[in-house]
C-alpha cells in the first residue's frame, strides 16, 4: 500500500510504472488519473484549492484503501491526492490496484474511487470569474457512494 | 488550552485561535460555547453535515470530556477525488 498526499505535480504514467514495477506476482493494473476541470456545472474555473487536515487526510485515505483492498481481494493499491492550489490540466488523484487477475483490479479502483468522493478528509474551492466556492458533494456521487454500501464508520 | 481546527468552508478569519474558556469540558460545551461566541460558526455547525475529530479520531459522543493538549477539529462534508 502507497498512499501519499501531493502539494506538487505529479506524472501518473511515471507513478503507476514505478508501483507495478518488478511485480511477477500480479496479472492486472488498473488505474485512474482524475484531472482538474476547466469548467465545472457550466462555470469557468481559474484555480482550484483542495484543503486537507495534515496528519489526518493521509491516515483517513489509507484507512479507505485498506478496506477496499480486503473488500475486493486486491492485494495492493497505491493513491496520491494532490492538495493545495492547482489548475485546469493537471492531474488530481491516482489510483492504481495491481492484482492476480483483472476484476479484483477494476472493482477496487471503482470503489475506492467512489469512496475518495466522499469520504476523503478534502475540501475543494473553486476559483472563478463569479469569484470563490467551496464544493459540495454531489448528488449522484452520494448515490454512488450508498449504492456501493461502503461501511460506515459510526 | 484546547486546540481548535476548521476545515474547508469552516475556516474563517481568527477561527483557529480562539481559546476555549475553562468552563468549557465536553464536546457538547465546545460547541455551544463556539456558537455563542460565533453565531454564525454556531449555525453552520448545527445546519451543515459536520463531523468532530478529537485527536485526529472521528467522534460522535459529545459528551466526551476535552481538556489542556487536545485538539478538536471540525469537518464540513467533503469533496475529494
Amino acid at each position: 500500500m502507497d498512499i501519499r498526499l501531493a502539494p506538487e505535480p505529479f506524472d501518473p504514467q511515471a507513478e503507476e510504472a514505478a508501483f507495478a514495477a518488478g511485480r511477477r506476482d500480479i496479472g492486472a493494473v488498473v488505474s485512474f488519473t482524475g484531472v482538474c476541470r476547466e469548467r465545472t456545472d457550466g462555470e469557468g474555473v481559474g484555480e482550484l484549492f483542495l484543503d486537507h487536515y495534515p496528519g489526518f487526510t493521509e491516515k483517513e485515505i489509507a484507512r479507505l484503501a485498506a478496506d477496499v483492498a480486503a473488500r475486493c481481494q486486491c492485494p495492493d493499491i497505491k493513491v496520491i491526492h494532490r492538495v493545495g492550489r492547482l489548475t485546469p490540466g493537471e492531474p488530481i488523484v491516482l489510483v492504481v490496484a495491481l492484482s492476480e487477475h483483472r476484476d479484483a483490479a477494476f472493482e477496487a479502483v471503482r470503489l475506492l474511487m467512489d469512496y475518495l468522493k466522499t469520504d476523503a478528509p478534502l475540501w475543494k474551492r473553486e476559483t472563478g470569474p463569479n469569484g470563490e466556492r467551496w464544493i459540495e458533494p454531489r448528488a449522484d456521487d452520494i448515490a454512488r457512494r450508498a449504492a456501493a454500501e461502503i461501511t460506515d464508520r459510526t | 488550552m484546547v486546540k481548535l481546527v476548521f476545515l474547508g468552508k469552516l475556516r474563517g478569519e481568527g477561527r483557529d485561535d480562539l481559546v476555549a474558556p475553562p468552563n468549557v469540558m465536553t464536546l457538547a460545551d465546545l460547541k455551544d460555547w463556539l456558537a455563542h461566541c460565533d453565531p454564525a460558526l454556531g449555525e453552520a455547525l448545527t445546519t451543515m453535515r459536520t463531523q468532530v475529530v478529537l485527536n485526529r479520531e472521528i467522534v460522535h459522543d459529545m459528551a466526551l470530556p476535552i481538556g489542556d493538549g487536545d485538539e478538536v477539529a471540525f469537518l464540513p462534508p467533503m469533496s475529494g477525488g
